[in-house]
This record gives structure tokens, sequence and C-alpha cells, in this order.
């Protein structure tokens, strides 16, 4: 090295002036071996700042660049940018946090001071070591995967497909619509009618640029963000497989029921004990009759079937459930409906009046703990259920049980393969439940409806909406991808082949080289997290930017 | 000579999280012992057994490694190495008698400013108790 670092000490006004004493920094750093320029600037990241360092960086013919300023957070992508419209690979400029974590939390001037001192110091033994990393840019495929034909996925396939994308559909059923084409009808308060999914089949199957494969599975999924092969699995007529690339998948594979067999209090078996679908079969059928012929004097709904073996509450069952109810009270003269409780879930702005409707109607709703007994008595069904400490029951003709929402049978192997989280209940983990319910860790996943947890058929569109448009905005035509560019890398002559690194790297971006014996990183995939680093027993991986030197540096500094 | 002893700490905190925290304790001028040096790292699994025994045996007085909560690791599952990492490590000082208590492992979140404030503070009277580690020789460099 023959001096050619640039120091620029950021007084951020006069957070960073007022606490610590620069002139006394750059009296130290401007001794130091290698700095060939120490100065500072009032407010670096304004645009006089950059316009400033921009220039800096041309004039003083730098060979690597500190800013000591504030938190990496903050502006190193700010600096990062100068560096680049000055022609200046970002890579060998470091961001040193003065402001943070000298300034504002250390009041004593003096020891601020002396620890942006040997910030500064661990920053320039650092970056010297620093060589230029370079971005590299992918072509992206703008094409998607959608993986399930329930609402979710129908609403996916025409955002995508509306934008001239083209779309996988694969649905493993032999038709479209899922589990709402299931149902007798949609909720009346929702101002829905059920014939608009049919009409989204229908604007499915007519949409040249959305492929449909039903009674089909994903069979194989590599790759990665812009750029993932996958292979399409078809049972049936027209069995067989199909080879296609997507720059992004949607998982939208939906929920399916709980068992009540499960526990035997439910009473499912009983004659005239039905689950809550096979009760929309009856309603559709326009014949809601016991086994007798007869139409039902009597029926108890008994929500939360399931809750307390989840663990969670599926947040429809109530207001299907309330369906129920209205449709009994108009449709059969006479009728006695109860509806058995643990907690009433109305989230959404007309449910309750919905409700209160069904109970001007004279539908009992009945709060009830989670212990409730079904079993025969007689020719009827008599629901034993616990209020209030007390013990009561009623008998009654008919019971319809609404069990809960549950994860969709193949998830496990479908979180296997596409390399995505689950959570404790078994659906499909979201990054964040509230702040990014739609992605996954792996770029280029997303996941839209009940394939993460219960919802209503809006909530799941929305999802699709957000999914849809996250793949938009991301994956555009003729654009290409920048992946990450501080990534690891496997150094073949340390590489002893033990596939540690393997077994580690959360996001498969290491694979082994059978015919050399070594790891190789796919730096497409890698994230840069540097786990695979830390766990090499030999030493072989680099972490670009975190390299062991460049830390050791650090770590003398912050001990002198 | 009687002056105090100002301990050296080394602190590596992973970027998403734990330096996160940090810089909320800076923002909301909380008073941190400065005898701790940052080290940002992109995730607390990057730190191995290597850079905590060398910053040992360069004469750090004590280490500490902050990374996300379990289950909140911005690469899912990295602070999960590190907390399986450090365990073992932890062990392996107590068997060879190496005072392990100089070596810290906690879980800061990116919101979490004042326990980053008193997991540093903390620590480091800890270690100013413990006294200057006697494994230290400062090779030079």
């Amino acid at each position: 090295m023959n001096g050619q670092i640039g120091v620029y000490i950021c007084e951020c006004g006069p957070n960073i002036k007022d606490r610590i004493d620069i002139d006394k920094v750059i009296e130290d750093i401007s001794s130091l071996g290698d700095v060939k320029t120490v100065k500072r600037f009032p407010l670096l990241c304004s645009n006089d700042g950059k316009k400033f360092l921009e220039e800096e960086i041309k004039k003083e013919d730098l060979s690597h660049l500190v800013v000591a300023a504030c938190s990496p957070r903050e502006h190193e992508k700010t600096f990062m940018d100068v560096c680049e419209q000055a022609d200046f690979n970002p890579y060998l400029f470091q961001l040193i946090n003065i402001r943070e974590h000298c300034a504002w939390m250390i009041s004593d001037k003096n020891e601020a001071t002396a620890k942006a001192i040997k910030y500064i110091r661990a920053g320039i033994r650092r970056v010297a070591l620093h060589r230029p990393l370079e971005k590299k840019e992918i072509e992206s495929i703008p094409d998607v995967l959608v993986i399930g034909g329930g609402v979710s996925g129908l609403e996916a396939s025409l955002s995508l497909a509306g934008k001239d994308r083209r779309v996988y559909l694969v649905e493993k059923t032999g038709s479209l619509g899922g589990m709402a084409k299931k149902l007798s009808q949609l909720l009346p308060n929702q101002g829905s009618n059920l014939s608009l999914i049919d009409e989204k089949v229908e604007q499915v199957h007519n949409n040249e640029n959305i492929l449909v494969s039903t009674s089909s599975t994903v069979g194989d999924v590599r790759g990665f963000l812009g750029n993932f092969e996958i292979v399409i699995h078809t049972d049936g007529e027209t069995s067989g497989f199909r080879k296609a690339q997507v720059g992004a998948i949607v998982v939208a594979t939906g929920f399916d029921v709980f068992d009540p067999e499960e526990n035997s209090q439910y009473g499912y078996g009983i004659d005239n004990v039905f689950t809550a679908q096979e009760f929309e079969e009856q309603i559709k059928s326009g014949n809601v009759l016991l086994k007798s012929g007869k139409p039902p004097e009597s029926v108890a709904i008994i929500h939360c079937v399931g809750r307390k073996e989840r663990g969670y509450c599926s947040k429809v069952c109530c207001c299907y459930s309330i369906k129920f109810a209205h449709y009994l009270k108009d449709n059969l003269s006479n009728v006695n409906v109860s509806e058995l409780y643990v907690d009433l879930c109305l989230p959404h702005k007309s449910d309750q009046e919905y409700f209160e409707e069904a109970k001007k109607k004279g539908v009992h709703f009945v709060r009830s703990e989670e212990e409730i007994n079904v079993n025969q008595k007689g020719d009827q069904i008599e629901v034993e259920y616990h209020s209030e400490g007390k013990t009561d029951s009623i008998v009654v003709d008919m019971v319809v049980l609404a069990p809960a929402m549950i994860p969709s049978g193949d998830t496990p192997e479908l979180a296997h393969l596409l390399n995505i989280p689950l959570d404790k209940s078994g659906f499909f983990k979201e990054i964040h439940e509230v702040l990014d319910p739609i992605s996954t860790p792996i770029e280029g996943i997303y996941i839209a409806g009940c394939a993460t947890g219960p919802k209503n058929i809006p909530e799941s569109i929305v999802q699709s909406q957000a999914a849809s448009g996250k793949i938009l905005s991301s994956l555009i035509p003729g654009e290409k991808i920048v992946p990450e560019v501080k990534v690891s890398e496997i150094r073949e002559e340390f590489c002893t082949g033990c596939q540690t690194c393997l077994s580690v790297c959360f996001y498969g971006a290491i694979r082994f080289d059978s015919f050399k014996g070594i790891s190789v990183v796919n730096e497409a995939i890698c994230r840069g997290c540097g786990s695979c680093v830390g766990s090499c027993p030999s030493g072989a991986i680099r972490s670009k930017h975190f390299t062991y030197p460049q830390l050791y540096r650090e770590i003398l500094e912050a001990l002198r | 000579m009687d002056t105090e002893f100002k301990p050296n700490i080394v602190g590596f905190l992973c970027n998403w999280c734990s330096y996160a925290g940090a810089d909320l304790a800076g923002s909301s001028k909380m008073e941190i012992e400065p005898s701790l040096s940052v080290i940002r790292v992109m995730c607390s699994s990057r730190i191995n057994s290597n850079l905590v025994l060398s910053s040992l045996l360069w004469g750090a007085d004590g280490v500490l490694v902050a990374g996300c909560h379990p289950g909140d690791c911005h690469y899912e599952r990295g602070n999960y190495y590190a907390r399986r990492r450090f365990a073992l490590l932890k062990k392996i000082l107590e068997v060879l008698d190496l005072e392990p208590d100089r070596l810290q492992l906690s879980w800061i979140s990116a919101s979490e400013g004042k326990r980053y404030s008193e997991v540093v503070n903390t620590f480091a009277e800890h270690i100013s108790q413990a006294g200057p580690n006697s494994l230290a020789h400062n090779p030079k460099v």
C-alpha cells in the first residue's frame, strides 16, 4: 500500500461536531501510513456534501475511501452511490459510525473522541484490504408458476396474465375453483355471488397467457429469483411432465379442514351429525333433510370444532355458521336453530349486522366452553355444553360442525421442495405476519391466501393481488437482476469436501461438485450471511467484504 | 501506578438486529460504556471460535456476540448456528479452565436499544470486576 486512502469526517451539523473533537481526530488519523488526506465537511449526505465527496475521490486519486459519519444502516447506500458517480468501486469504501456509536452514546467528549479515533483507525486498516467487487447482471424470466387453482391462485394468475406474463397454473385436483367451488353460496352480506368464482375459472381457461395443468403437481424446482427451472407432473388422461422456466412462484395451496373424527366429543359418525362442508352440499341440493327423509325441526351449529386441538381461530366459521342459520330460518318453517360458540369472530364491517339479523330471526347464540359433547339420544342428538360454570344440554334433530382450517395435506412436501419454512401450526411461514405477510425467505417465492393460515375470500384475493404486484414490479421483462455482491466464495485449493457448508446454507446456494470433490457456491443464490464461512473447518470459504483478515484488523484496532 | 482497570471488549453485532439495536441506543442518547468496540457482521453465524479466540488471545478482556432473537434471524436460522457454536465453545473454555465468562452471547433486536445498553453496560461491569484477561498477549502485527 502506498498512501492513497482518503478519510472524510462528517460534522453532521452539530451532532458530531459538538460531541467529538474533530480536529483532534484529524491530527491523530493524519499521521497514519497509507492515509493520503483527512478532511472534515459540515454535512456529507447533503447535495453539497455528495458533490464534494465525488470531486475529492477524483481529484485525490484515492485507492480507498473511509467516511466517518452515521450508521451504515442510514447512509452506506448514499455514499456507495456517490462512489459509483465518481467511477470508483463502491466496495473500496467503508463507512464508520461515529455518530450513533460514539457521539450519541458517550457523553464524555474526550472518551467519545478516543472511541471515534479507534473506530476510524479500524476502518482505515480494514479498508486497505478491500478489493473491488463487481456487480453481476443476470437475465430474468418474467413468467410465473402459480401453485394451486383456488380463489387465490385464480386471482394471482389473472392479475399476472393481465400484464402479459405467461402463467403456469398447477392444480392438484381435476378442476379449478378450489374450496370455494364447494360452497352453496358466498356470504350474502359481503355482496358477492358464487357465480363470480365460476367467472374467474372461465376467464382463466380462456386466457391464452395462462397454461392450466389440472391433476398436476410440481415435481421439481431449482434456481433463484428470475431463473427457476420447474417440472410439472400431470396424472390422468394427459399424464406426463412439462419443463418450464419461470422467474417467480406464487404458492396458493389453500387449506384442508380438520377431521372431527379426531376427537369423539364432536359426535361425528352419529346419524345427522354433519360437517359444514357436507351441510353446504345439502343446501346446494336444495334439500336439508335428516336420514329419515324429514326436514329437521331443530339444528345445533357448533363453532370452534378443532380450535383447541389446533390452537388457533379459523376466522371464517362464525360467518358461515350464521349463513347456515339464515338459510335454515329462511327455508324451513318453525325450525329451531342454536349456535354454540367459544368466541365469536366477526371481523368485517358488515358481519355484526349479519349476526344481529340472525338473532332477530330467533337464532339462539350460546356461549360455551370448549368442552362440548355430542351424543346420540334416541332418534335425536344431545349436545352437552358448559357455560358460566354450569353444565347444560340441548336436544336437537341435526348437528352441523364447523371445523377448523388446517394446512393443505401436501404442505410439508412442498415446503421441502421450495425450501421455505413452516410455522408451528404447519402452515407456510411468511417473512413477517404483520409487515411482510406474502414474502418467503426465498426471493421470488411468494405465498397467498390460506397457505399461510385461515383467511376469508376477500383477504385471500388481496394477498394474491399483492403477490402479483410484487412480481410485476420486481421482474420486469428485459430488465436484468443484480444479485447480492458480498457473497461467499469457496477456494478450491483449501476445500476438503466435508460438505459442512451445505448443511448450514439455508438458501441451498452451495452444491457439491462430486467430480472435483469440493463445494461450490452459486453466487446468484447466496445472500451473504456468512454461516458457511463460520462453519468451514478448513477456512476455505471467504466471505467477500467480511474476510478473516478484514475482521482481524478490526479486532486488533479495537484492542489497541 | 494505581490506575483504574479499563477493559477492552470486542462486540460482534449482526447487521439486522443487534447493530440496529445499538444504533437505536445511540439515537436514544443512552449512555453506553465505551470499553466495548463494535464490529459489524451480517449475521451472528459468521462468528466462530477463530474470531472469538483470536480476540481473547490478542488481549480482549471480553467478547460479546449478539444476534437476532431465536426465530427472528434475517437469514432464518443463522442465530441457531451461533447458539450451538457458542454453547460448545463455552464448554471447551470451561474444560480448559479459560474463564468462559469472558464470552457472552446475547439476543438483541432492532427495537431493543434499552436492552443493548443494559447488556453492554452489565457485561462491561462484569468484565471490569473480573480484571484483565490473563490469556492475552499482543502479537506484533
